[in-house]
């Protein structure tokens, strides 16, 4: 009696757990920028393996940083920028990848792994590349150049601005003058120490925020800026067009990584090859507006965004363009030319 | 004698500085560009492309439901402590107003690091739950000061009448000490609440998986996002607000 007492309340408990499961899909979680992913992509990944994706938000790389390294967890996919994935995989944060799980990543641009320190993917898939250049006003600033020389035009004197970001700023003038934007040699940064200076003296201010309000009032007729904010503003003005320079600039490459304590890395593997479905990067590219490296959605986009400079950056100067590497204790290089800028006259 | 101008001037000057940022948020909400400083004529689509981000209400929802839960408990605990605070002095209540202090005075990330350092230390899963303790040991605080104050005022000679006739301890709590603190309670409730809704430093660190709330929302959407939506939802809430306030005075009046 005792005994089938024992074997009822097993099975009713397993058949309890079992409902359990069943009532409750998988949850994959998502730690990302906002706005950084089609919604409608999300859906029908759920909709395909019948799970549920919660996505959670942060603000930049090093508060993301922070918090998973203190402890944060619970999160599978987090999309950290290059230099990024590099601390975290050094910090023993990240799984390996298993490619099997991904047969999507044959679609990769291999143009695109000059970008990151990872290239042959163990820990990370790229996920959207973006670049710094020139925003201007077509019709304000008829004789324009594509290069960085432009912020040395006494013709728009006062009316121009440049990132106050000094890795940006010192990059452009050592790009300006054929150089790395990673460069550690003196004599480099020295030569663009001096043509910041120069530059500094012809235009209105260093800025990072305000240049997209300036030039859409067009109190700035040309600014040194993101594609991605450049893009916002060219909705709102069609006058404004965006160009990166042809001696290259700065590309900023964003990642998917899989974290080491993810709760659920299969569902992981699948909503990666997912991303990277030619169909569904295509339309993402459209959505964000930046270029998911991934060869075969090249040819599925609209020839709109293909021709469009800010996503599809021209090969030539795609092969010149770098990643701004965080230099560690050489950074100090980098903020003590700009610290002399900044003090100039 | 003529009145001086002055005062009306101030005061005219003030009433801008602090609804004009307010006015200047409502007008945006209608305005077609994303930027404000340029007029892109009225339209409505901040609000059409607000009911159709579910994220941004999940957010909403959130934030709710921790600063209700969180200011709710902590009018409680806070109370408590400003009347252990006011009644008892030793050098244990001396700790006591300290700890309760270093919370107004500690930067809030030292105090989001520290509490997520904290849960993940004992292992307690991030989310909602977490964000709302966390929420209520920096509330507290605020209560248990503002309390304390309106306590310090407080004339006990009433509570030492309402012995003398007879009251017992509940009779007092309920019908002389709690009317006459409600103003300090309600005041530091308030207070706790608009902290929690705009707190974003702490609830970051302490925030898990699904539980977003919205200043993380709107902060994240600077890289990528259409934050003039937020101009819209801030409207929504004002607008919801005032009907309250204005029901709440229409009750008031009927019944007086």
């Amino acid at each position: 009696m005792k005994k089938l007492h024992l074997r009822m309340l097993t099975t009713v408990l397993a058949g309890v757990l079992m409902l359990g499961c069943a009532k409750k899909p998988l949850t994959l979680h998502v730690f990302i920028w906002s706005d950084y992913i089609k919604p409608e992509i999300v859906q029908s990944f759920e909709q395909k393996f019948g799970c549920k994706i919660v996505l959670d938000y942060y603000d930049s790389n090093e508060s993301m940083y922070a918090k998973l390294k203190a402890g944060g967890g619970g999160y599978d996919l987090v999309f950290p920028s290059s230099y990024m994935v590099n601390i975290m995989q050094r910090q023993d944060m990240l799984q390996p990848l298993d490619h099997a799980k991904i047969p999507n990543i044959q679609h990769l641009d291999p143009a695109a792994n000059r970008f990151t320190m990872d290239s042959n993917h163990v820990f990370s898939v790229p996920y959207m590349l973006g670049s710094s250049g020139i925003g201007y006003l077509t019709s304000k600033v008829p004789d324009f150049k594509p290069t960085w020389r432009m912020f040395g035009d006494p013709a728009y004197k006062g009316r121009m601005t440049l990132m106050n970001d000094y890795r940006e700023a010192i990059g452009a003038a050592l790009k300006a003058l054929g150089y790395s934007l990673n460069t550690l040699d003196t004599n480099e940064l020295v030569q663009a120490r001096d043509l910041l200076i120069q530059w500094k003296a012809n235009i209105a201010k260093f800025e990072s925020e305000q240049y997209k309000n300036g030039l859409i009032s067009a109190e700035f007729l040309l600014v040194h800026g993101y594609s991605g904010d450049i893009m916002q503003i060219m909705e709102e003005n069609a006058d404004i067009a965006y160009v990166v320079p042809e001696e290259g600039t700065s590309v900023a490459l964003d990642e998917i990584v899989l974290l080491k304590q993810a709760p659920q890395p299969e569902l992981a593997h699948a909503f990666i090859n997912f991303l990277h479905e030619p169909e569904i990067a295509a339309q993402n590219i459209e959505f964000v507006y930046y270029l998911c490296p991934n060869l075969a959605a090249y040819e599925l986009v609209s020839d709109e965004v293909r021709n469009d400079p800010a996503v599809f950056l021209p090969q030539n100067i795609m092969d010149k363009s770098e990643v701004v590497w965080d230099l560690g204790e050489n950074n100090a290089l980098y903020s003590h030319i700009w610290d002399e800028v900044k003090g100039a006259e | 004698m003529r009145r001086s101008r002055f005062p009306l001037i101030v005061c005219i000057l003030g009433m801008l500085f602090f609804y004009l940022p307010i006015l200047v948020l409502i007008v945006n909400s209608f305005n077609a560009s994303r930027f404000s400083t340029v007029w892109g004529g009225f339209s409505l689509k901040w609000y059409a492309l607000l009911f159709q981000q579910d994220d941004v209400w999940h957010a909403l929802r959130n934030t709710m439901l921790i600063a209700v839960s969180a200011t709710t408990v902590s009018m409680v605990l806070g109370t408590l402590a400003a009347f252990a605070l006011h009644r008892f002095h030793s050098r244990l209540q001396d700790a006591h107003y300290t700890l309760v202090y270093t919370p107004l005075v500690m930067p809030d990330i030292l105090m989001g690091i520290g509490l997520l350092l904290f849960f993940a230390a004992l292992r307690i899963p991030l989310g909602l739950g977490t964000i709302f303790i966390a929420h209520v040991t920096f509330c507290v605080s605020y209560v248990a000061m503002v309390v304390l104050a309106r306590l310090q005022d407080f004339d006990f000679s009433i509570v030492e009448a309402a012995q003398d006739l007879g009251a017992g301890p509940w009779t007092i709590l309920w019908r002389i000490l709690l009317p006459l603190l409600a103003p300090g309670i309600l005041a530091g409730g308030l207070l706790a609440f608009s902290l929690s809704v705009d707190d974003f430093v702490i609830t970051f660190f302490v925030s898990g998986p699904g539980s977003t709330t919205l200043p993380i929302k709107i902060y994240s959407m600077i890289k990528y996002g259409k934050p003039p939506l937020i101009n819209a939802l801030s409207t929504l809430i004002l607008c919801v607000t005032f009907l309250l306030i204005w029901v709440s005075q229409r009750l008031r009046e009927k019944r007086a």
